[in-house]
């Protein structure tokens, strides 16, 4: 397998351009005869399918949803970046580009992160063009907030449903071209497998997931856009259909696997209650603007929060962290949380949650003008947990939140399968070990808007495409395939259900491969996950039948991937053995516990190539080079 | 951690076309912590190791956003709380001993698909039809080009709060889809960017809402009651502007 | 002009049918209701209220057919509403939620009594040969304690249909504003109210005390 990123020659500020002037366009009239397979209807899946549709693309646009306007990206609650320097506060593409790559931990690849930082700007003109209601000044122009890693306002957000705002533009924008008859839509639809025909990418097979067929569809491209995969964990952020099936299908076909343990966990989010719990409710990050992270000075202190005064509070990370104080990127956050409930002095029942205070913000501001802020997010709060956050500090803990890692992808967004182009989340990207926050929607819009149909053009004008149709024995091959498992899935008739057993790899990971790793524990996960897969295709049990609507053979089919792909994660975390970013080796830190790079051995990406049933993937490494930037240890002091 | 019992009337209904019926479930020992969707994922994990098919129920992000959760409980659209979808409503709300009738969003429009499980395609089909703003990729003005007052954009940012999740239609007595039409009508036609079509889309979402099969409106207030958004019926009025507008003094057709 | 057709067949233009003429049928009750209020400042200035009515031809050949178009337009859209309403709703559900709508709810139901009342009211009062003077034939005839309840009954069912109809007219025409609302559905509330209170004393006093239209 060769990683050949194809990142175009010529200084940074000028690859883009120079890409797009060098690449082989494909005439208007001649775009109508190409067929493109779109899974995904989040962010990236629909701004990519209502562009392509534009553009004059048959595409076909699949879902695991009932409506294309559900996908996960629409609980973004935060923001989205752009370098438009509108608060005139000294940003600039190259600040954006700086910040994003210094917060990633550089581990990114430059090339990509300048070009996501100048498309930013013309995300937001394209957002607002479609009627997104962002934030203004009472003058009516745009508004912008801080968020975490950066020094700059320039998160644009439209109160706390940016994702929400966002997504519904670009999902409209894609039934505008469904009824224009560019774009079929195929909602409550899974991919099981991808076709490759010729060494190219060029169909799916998919579960229609109400009638429970099989169906299979040919194209000239497939493109990815099924998010990530943090559900692996179990309990995380992420919407319950989350999953890793559609990647990792293609990854058994031949796409690489980059990074897969770069896992990023947010520090904010409400705590576990019970183990009942199915899901993680992420308190946006935005929050910390206004709020102050604490926990009691003493360990063991057990008082309620209000009786523990001011010289026994512990603010751990203005203390440490005095020039970004409660606004230091999200890995930083997440592990001094953790360090300090391991020092004994979580809160809550569990102990295992932190402070986060409003009271200075609204002695400051008022109550009224926080509730304006925040309104939304307390209002959920108080859902969830039953506390008003203005009476008593929120109770926070980190969760698992966004995976950087995904699918291998080069300068054209293409994987290690000609053909089989990769967007969003599912991608590994741009965002390094570590993604700041507001970027990811950026990056979704940024690769469906823009980079993708302009790299498409390219595979189609330079490949030869042999015309195909789902009858050639590829597709019958992969259609079996997938009959045969969901056979099995449905015959073990044990005595466990799909939920237990990823219940279970939810907690082996959390403790093995979370917020802190070592090569002990990740060696024990490891030893453990082919018992579980065992026990899993021996005990699983799976009620109804394969063809009707069965959620539980949904769930049983994705958890089987998960449980297969936690072993490429934790071999990822065991060769990686330095710190970076979200990726903290207990071997690898400073005498302050700051992650510590070694950039000498591992400023590459790890790209996993499928050798096979049993067979250890094998390690692709790209290397990362900066010639732009000086490689530096973060420091938010 | 506070425990409660409750009774579980539920719908179970295998298919479009077969006939469904109430099945009485005990739902054992629930913590009041607890979501309503979780305390139907201990009730499912129960009926599947029983060898019974769980309860189907639509649901994804879980935390009142993605608009894909949704029942009646008790004959309330999303439960008894104000302001609350499915997912977000907690145990903590019911009494010890309460006796819960859990049905699907019921509406000529919406057809069942399997016990809570309801096709809200209709929706889709609605937006299609103009519930956009027609613009390419790449030919916007800079995006500080027009000024859109902070007043207006919120209000505009009221009516796009709606999470497509059904429950106005579900709580209307006549299935009427005004809410949501109008929650976008109010949406795009507040906003400048949304002047240039703001007849013709009004006309078009009507005729399209009208032959889909929902009711008419009787301004009856049933659908704000059930609103997970709080979506105000002053957007059903703006429809009504709007669409008179559009019908009498625009030259659309 | 086949748009004003498709507009009007619209749901949304069917509401405008309701509103509008709702709206006429409203003017038509004030109306009445003024007429009917000289009943309280005795039986001459009640008859030759009525008389002078009688004699002015406008209301007669153009106001009349015009009211009877109204009737009809208002009543038949508001059947087909309720016909169209019914279907949209297939299957009902098991448990009726609590906090009832209930003057929306029953606007059908409440539109039927007020027709009905209205048959009966004319029969009453329109097609029959005239003896005696008005006010006389008003207390005659509804000094029939049955009929009297008739009265009562139906006037307040017409009490409810308008306490709903008065605020959801402006709503169905588009009229709504923040500064407004409050106004329209309160105002709207109390207009049924006085309405309705002022038309059933009218059967109310007849059947209490031998004093009044006598
Ligand atoms: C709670 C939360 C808050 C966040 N807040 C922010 C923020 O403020 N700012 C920010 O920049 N980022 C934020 N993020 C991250 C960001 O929202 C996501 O990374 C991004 O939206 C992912 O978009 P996507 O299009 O790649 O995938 P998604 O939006 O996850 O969409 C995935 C799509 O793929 C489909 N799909 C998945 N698997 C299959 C399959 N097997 N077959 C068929 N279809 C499939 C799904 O149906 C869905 O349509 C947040 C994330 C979460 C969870
Ligand atoms: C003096 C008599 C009447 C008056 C003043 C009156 C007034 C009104 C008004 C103002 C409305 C509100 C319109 C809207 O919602 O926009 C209304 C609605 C309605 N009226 Fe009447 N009305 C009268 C008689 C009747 C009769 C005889 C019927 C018989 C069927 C009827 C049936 C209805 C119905 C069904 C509605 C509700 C329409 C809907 O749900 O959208 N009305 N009426
Ligand atoms: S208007 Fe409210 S109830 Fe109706 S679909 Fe939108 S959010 Fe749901
Ligand atoms: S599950 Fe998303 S709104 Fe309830």
């Amino acid at each position: 397998m060769q990683l050949d990123h194809r990142i175009p020659s010529g200084p940074l500020t000028e690859k883009w351009d120079r890409f797009r002037f060098e690449t082989k366009l494909i005439n208007p009239a001649n775009k109508r005869k190409f067929e493109i397979i779109v899974v995904g209807a989040g962010l990236a899946g629909a701004s990519a399918s209502a562009t392509l549709g534009e553009l004059g693309y048959n595409v076909k646009t699949f879902c695991i949803q009932d409506s294309p306007r559900r996908g996960h990206s629409i609980a973004a609650q935060g923001g989205i970046n752009a370098a438009k320097n509108y608060q005139n506060d000294g940003d600039s593409v190259w600040r954006l580009f700086y910040d994003t790559i210094k917060g990633g931990d550089f581990r990114a690849r430059e090339a990509n992160v300048y070009r996501l930082a100048q498309i930013s700007n013309q995300i937001i003109d394209q957002c607002v063009a479609q009627g997104v209601p962002f934030a203004r000044e009472y003058g009516g122009l745009l508004a912008n907030r801080s968020f975490g890693g950066a020094q700059v306002s320039r998160t644009f957000y439209a109160r706390g449903q940016t994702g929400q705002q966002l997504l519904l533009g670009a999902y409209s924008a894609m039934m505008r071209q469904v009824k224009a008859g560019k774009v079929t839509l195929h909602p409550r639809s899974e991919m099981m497998d991808l076709v490759v025909i010729n060494g190219q990418a060029r169909g799916i097979v998919t579960r229609n997931l109400i009638t429970g067929a099989i169906e299979s569809y040919a194209a000239d491209a497939v493109v990815l856009a099924t998010g990530g995969y943090g559900n692996a964990y179990y309990l995380s952020t992420n919407a319950m259909a989350s999953n890793v099936t559609a990647t990792w299908r293609a990854y058994k076909r031949g796409a690489a696997f980059a990074n897969p343990c770069f896992v990023q966990i947010h520090p904010t989010c409400i705590p576990v209650h019970g183990t009942y719990q199915s899901k993680l409710t992420l308190m946006s990050e935005s929050l910390r603007n206004d709020a102050r992270v604490w926990v009691p000075a003493r360990p063991g202190d057990k008082r309620p929060p209000a009786e523990i005064p001011e010289p026994e509070r512990d603010y751990y990370l203005e203390k440490k962290y005095p020039s970004f104080g409660n606004l230091v990127p999200r890995d930083v956050a997440s592990r001094n949380a953790k360090e300090q409930c391991d020092q004994g002095k979580g809160v809550g029942d569990t102990g295992l949650a932190v402070y986060l205070d409003f009271s200075e913000a609204i002695n400051r501001l008022g109550e009224a003008a926080i509730r304006r802020k925040y309104g939304n997010l307390f209002h959920m709060y108080e859902k969830i947990t039953g506390q008003d956050p203005v009476k008593e500090p929120m109770t926070i803990y980190p969760a698992v939140h966004y995976t950087m890692g995904g699918l291998w992808v080069d300068y054209h967004l293409m994987s290690t399968v000609p053909g089989l182009f990769v967007l969003g989340e599912a991608n590994f990207s741009d965002h390094g070990a570590n993604r700041l926050g507001a970027s990811a929607l950026m990056q979704g819009l940024a690769d469906g808007y823009f980079v993708l149909p302009a790299t498409i053009s390219s595979h189609f004008a330079e490949s030869a495409l042999l015309p195909i149709n789902t009858s050639h024995p590829a597709f019958t091959e992969a259609m079996d395939t997938t009959k045969g498992r969901i056979q099995r899935l449905l015959s073990i008739n044990g005595t466990r259900t799909p939920d237990e057993f990823h219940r279970e790899l939810g907690l082996l990971l959390w403790d093995h491969c979370g917020m802190a790793r070592n090569e002990a524990g990740l060696t024990l996960a490891l030893g453990r996950l082919p018992k579980l897969k065992k026990r899993f295709w021996q005990d699983l049990k799976v009620t109804g039948n394969g063809a009707d609507l069965n959620q539980t053979l949904e769930r049983a089919g994705r958890v089987a991937d998960f449980i297969e792909f936690a072993e490429v994660m934790i071999l990822d975390a065991l060769s990686r053995q330095e710190s970076c970013g979200c990726h903290f080796r207990e071997e690898s830190q400073t005498g302050e516990h700051e992650a510590k790079r070694m950039d000498d051995t591992y400023s590459h990406v790890s790209a996993w190539e499928y050798q096979g049933e049993a067979q250890t993937p094998k390690l692709h490494k790209e290397p990362l080079v900066f010639e732009n930037i000086q490689l530096s240890q973060r420091s938010y002091k | 951690m506070t425990v409660i019992h409750l009774t579980l009337k539920i719908w179970r209904q295998t298919g479009p076309e077969s006939k469904g019926s109430f099945k009485t479930y005990e739902s054992g020992p629930l913590a009041t912590a607890m979501s309503f969707l979780e305390m139907l994922d201990v009730l499912n994990e129960r009926l599947i190791l029983s060898g019974e098919e769980p309860v189907a129920f639509d649901h994804d992000c879980r935390e009142g956003i993605c608009g894909m959760c949704g029942a009646v409980i008790n004959g309330k659209a999303h439960g008894p709380e104000k302001k609350t979808t499915l997912c977000q409503l907690h145990m903590r709300h019911f009494r010890d001993g309460d006796t819960l009738v859990i049905e699907p969003f019921r509406s000529r429009a919406f057809k069942l698909v399997k016990d809570l499980i309801v096709d809200r395609s209709a929706f889709d089909a609605i937006i299609a039809e103009g519930g956009y703003i027609s613009v390419n990729t790449g030919g916007a003005p800079d995006a500080n080009a027009i000024p859109v007052p902070a007043f207006t954009a919120e209000q505009a940012l009221d009516a796009a709060e709606c999470i497509g999740c059904g429950a106005c239609v579900a709580a209307c007595p006549n299935g009427s889809a005004m809410l949501f039409v109008g929650a976008k009508i109010s949406h795009l036609s507040l906003l400048p960017q949304g002047q240039p079509e703001r007849s013709k889309r009004a006309l078009a979402l009507v005729k399209k809402m009208d032959a889909l099969g929902f009711g008419n409106c009787g301004n009856e207030q049933y659908c704000e009651k059930a609103c997970p958004k709080g979506i105000s019926i002053s957007n059903i009025a703006r429809l009504n502007r709007e669409f008179m507008k559009a019908a009498f003094c625009s030259v659309e057709e | 002009m086949s748009w004003i057709l498709t507009i009007l067949r619209s749901s949304i233009g069917k509401k405008y049918i309701m509103a509008v003429s709702g709206a006429c049928l409203s003017f038509f009750l004030l109306s009445h209701l003024i007429g009917n209020s000289v009943s309280f400042l005795g039986k001459e200035a009640y008859n030759s209220y009525a008389s002078h009515l009688h004699s002015i031809g406008f209301l007669t050949y153009i106001l009349e057919p015009f009211l009877l178009f109204v009737f009809l337009v208002h009543i038949l859209t508001g059947i087909t509403l309720f016909i169209e309403n019914l279907s949209a709703r297939p299957n009902r559900y098991a448990v009726p939620g609590n906090e009832r709508n209930w003057s929306a709810s029953t606007m059908p139901y409440t539109g039927i009594i007020i027709l009905t009342f209205l048959l009966v009211h004319l029969l009453n009062f329109h097609f029959i040969t005239r003896t005696v003077s008005t006010a006389e034939l008003v207390r005659t005839t509804l000094s029939n304690p049955f009929l009297a309840s008739f009265y009562l009954f139906s006037l307040s069912g017409l009490t409810l249909h308008a306490s709903h109809g008065f605020w959801s007219l402006f709503q169905s025409l588009g009229i709504n504003h923040p500064k407004y609302n409050k106004f329209l559905q309160q105002g709207g509330l109390a207009t049924a109210v006085i309405i309705g209170t002022i038309f059933i004393l009218i059967p109310l006093l007849i059947v209490t005390t031998d004093s009044f239209l006598q």
